[in-house]
């Protein structure tokens, strides 16, 4: 009998047979970026994982939630330090960390840890030791995207020693585009930037009588207003940007991120009851200054390249510029010949300025509560 | 209109207007994640851990590191909770135990069993073998190793030396349990008719669960290979009254249920097992012949679960990748290739089935000879099989 008894769970695992392997073995996820000086990343881990690594599970009720999460961020950070390392031809790279989030994937969520590593000079390789969860899970592996430069490589980490990467390398050529592109994208894709500037320029066209809007009778002094608020904002967050760029001034990302989310309510709420109504460019100037901070934010998570970092700082501006010269360019006339309408002047004034200063708030509250 | 007495009014309506704006942004921010997100709230569960898998059994595993009486029914757990969920996490964590006490000398014989279980579980056939020859060297006798040894060997096609295996089980081993394993063989064997008549005759009665389990296993699946369906559905219907965790039957009703064009009854008999992706491929094929716009779910999950896989470079669902490639992708041509690296590796009646299937719809059945060779030589014999390939193979 007792033979049996012990028979009686190998009968069970036998008998699963070759499907015995229903579900996919555990897979960590890790990107990697490399641009010129910079290798930025993240590192994302099924929540189970991170469980077994650090121990998420605060309360121990079988469940981790958010919360629990972010109260073990430092701890996870340390286990990366720990099971991550990067080597560049300096030597380690030193990793920071960003906060944690979470990702959905098809099988469930993932913690989601992004960083930054300051490799000195990245050179023409990288090397990458992987050990996550090698104690824990041998079966566990890192499936490494990496991109350098444009080219991107995959590869499997973990069960073995550190394994080596060789790098693409740019021209200061390419560098130049790469950086006047991030300057557009960046303008573009974040439209806190366009809808302060846009809340500014859309009363370029009116003028303040007697408590009403009134268009503008000629081109020129709604040319006049355009030009004078678009080189305030141009001239004051390049500014800051380059005092930024090279280290004279810092701020903390979220304060100028939540200035930035209250210019734009000012501004819009500027419209809609309206304090300045003559040399609008005084708020374009003095809040141009704050979003300058904000680009160089962006900016620094990029990474400036050593020896070319005047060039594609210059680059980077250049493209902020372009992008939103492109949009004035696209949203200004229009604006001019519907300056007489009223859907201009009782429409877009209000009800536009209204909802670009609604949004601001829901931005201001979300970043100020970080 | 003078401005004395319209101003307040109008800026009313403009805060009207204001708040108004604001709330229509408000309930449009919450837009679908299309990437990485912070909740809303810190109370957001992100995820439900498993039996196991906390943390706090790290101890336990460092315990085992010193102890093999811990290691061993750790062990057992793991991978017992693997088959149960269809984790493979869980095979990772046994390894993890069990890794310490490989190595041992001279070696401890209920670790190499578990070992080559892993293995085997791994598609790592001859590793798994290897491990089992060690173990039997240590304990020659041994009933685990020996039917570990008897499976492998069947999965391989090997059927003479599997059929050897099952008589020495059969020899250390209660008569019945060394029958099973015995006629089982032979049915693959050239003798389908009389060793299913043979399991038939059986009583089980007094048995434990797990051994009538194993009986009604095979003997659903020598039905199938007969013909005989009706017969085949009772076995598994029997079989998972008994052990509704055996997702081995489960699937392989769920297969008998779909070839009869009844894809409703599949879904239900598999509702609520997706997680295990050999059922989830069956879901997804009786969504695909329903026409059920949740294939698209499934699809997407079936996809990312090959693909890591293959970027891995591991091929344990080599067989699943075919069928669902051909029955759910359409993509014949993929799923001949992948039925034909699954017969390089395994060689049951599905991956005959499988490969047959593929060769047939990627207008290549010549593709097929080898694995039609091989039931021809074995007596392997499967009305499926005939079926699908329109041609008499003899038994």
């Amino acid at each position: 009998m007792k033979t049996l008894r012990r028979l009686s769970w190998i009968l069970a695992l036998v008998l699963a047979g070759p499907l015995a392997q229903a579900h996919i073995a555990s897979n960590g996820f890790l990107t990697l970026r490399v641009e010129h000086a910079q290798v930025s990343g993240a590192l994302e881990l099924a929540i189970r994982d991170g469980e077994l690594a650090v121990g998420l599970d605060r309360d121990g009720d079988g469940k981790v939630t958010w919360g629990e999460l972010r109260a073990s961020q430092t701890a996870l950070q340390n286990y990366v330090l720990q099971h991550l390392h990067l080597t560049g031809a300096d030597g380690p790279c030193r990793m920071g960390f960003s906060s944690v989030q979470v990702n959905e994937r098809v099988d469930g969520n993932y913690l989601w840890l992004p960083f930054t590593a300051a490799c000195g000079s990245v050179g023409t390789h990288l090397s990458i030791d992987y050990t996550v969860l090698d104690a824990e899970d041998p079966s566990h592996r890192g499936l490494l995207t990496l991109s350098s430069n444009g080219a991107t490589q995959t590869a499997v980490l973990g069960a073995s020693a550190a394994r080596l990467f060789e790098l693409d390398h740019p021209s200061p050529w390419s560098a130049f585009i790469e950086y006047l592109r991030a300057g557009i994208w960046h303008i573009w894709s974040g439209i806190d930037h366009l809808l302060f500037l846009l809340s500014l320029l859309l009363p370029a066209v009116l003028v303040r009588r007697q408590s009403r809007w009134e268009a503008v009778p000629m081109a020129a002094p709604a040319f006049a207003n355009i030009v004078k608020v678009v080189t305030a904002f141009t001239l004051a967050h390049s500014i800051t940007l380059s005092l930024a760029a090279f280290d004279v001034i810092r701020l903390p990302s979220r304060l100028t991120e939540t200035v930035i989310a209250a210019s734009i309510i000012v501004a819009a709420l500027n419209n809609v009851f309206p304090r300045v109504t003559e040399g609008r460019w005084r708020i374009a100037f003095a809040f141009g200054l704050l979003h300058g901070f904000g680009f160089a934010s962006v900016l620094a998570e990029m990474g400036l390249p050593k020896g070319a970092r005047l060039v594609s700082l210059v680059a980077f501006n250049l493209g902020v510029e372009a992008g939103q010269l492109a949009v004035v360019l696209a949203v200004m006339p229009l604006a001019y010949l519907s300056r007489s309408t009223a859907f201009y002047r009782r429409g877009v004034m209000p009800w536009g300025s209204s909802a670009i200063a609604a949004l601001a708030l829901v931005w201001f509250v979300q970043r100020a509560l970080g | 209109m003078s401005s004395g007495i319209g101003r307040p009014r109008m800026q009313r309506g403009r805060l009207f207007t204001f708040f108004a704006v604001a709330l229509v942004s408000a309930a449009c921010l919450p837009l679908a994640h299309a990437g990485p997100y912070a909740p809303g709230s810190d109370s957001t569960v992100l995820a439900e851990l498993p039996a196991g898998t906390h943390y706090a059994d790290v101890s336990a595993r460092r315990l085992a590191q010193g102890r093999v009486d811990v290691a061993i029914p750790l062990a057992q757990f793991y991978i017992q909770q693997s088959r149960l969920s269809g984790d493979l996490r869980y095979l990772g964590y046994a390894e993890a135990v069990l890794t310490p006490w490989v190595r041992q000398n001279p070696p401890v014989p209920n670790v190499l069993v578990l070992q080559a279980t892993l293995q085997q579980s791994r598609h790592e056939f001859s590793a798994s073998l290897a491990t089992l020859d060690r173990a039997l060297t240590a304990r020659p006798n041994d009933p685990q190793a020996l039917l570990v040894r008897a499976t492998v060997l069947r999965v391989l096609g090997r059927y003479p030396e599997a059929s050897a295996a099952c008589e020495r089980f059969a020899g250390v081993v209660e008569p019945r349990l060394g029958a099973i394993c015995i006629q089982s063989l032979r049915g693959l064997n050239g003798h389908l008719e009389s060793a299913y008549l043979e399991l038939t005759q059986v009583s089980s009665q007094g048995w434990l669960n797990s051994e009538r389990s194993w009986l009604y296993s095979e003997l659903g699946e020598m039905a199938v290979r007969l013909g005989r369906d009706a017969d085949a559905q009772r076995w598994f219907e029997q079989d998972l009254n008994l052990v509704p965790t055996d997702f081995y039957v489960r699937a392989a009703y769920a297969d008998l249920l779909l070839r009869q064009a009844r894809p409703g009854e599949a879904l239900t008999l598999l509702k609520g097992r997706e997680s295990f992706e050999p059922l989830l491929l069956r879901i997804a094929v009786a969504q695909r012949q329903l026409h059920d716009p949740q294939l698209a779910q499934s699809g997407a999950r079936l996809r990312a679960a090959f693909a890591a896989e293959t970027q891995r470079g591991e091929a344990v669902h080599r067989r699943e990748q075919a069928r669902f490639l051909l029955e759910v992708e359409e993509q014949p041509n993929l799923s001949l290739a992948a039925a034909l690296q699954n017969w390089a590796v395994q060689r049951e009646p599905d991956d005959v089935l499988v490969l047959v299937n593929a060769a047939k719809a990627a207008g290549n059945p010549a593709a097929a000879l080898p694995a039609l060779d091989f039931m021809r030589t074995q007596g392997l014999r499967d009305v499926r099989v005939n079926a699908a390939a329109a041609v008499s193979v003899g038994s």
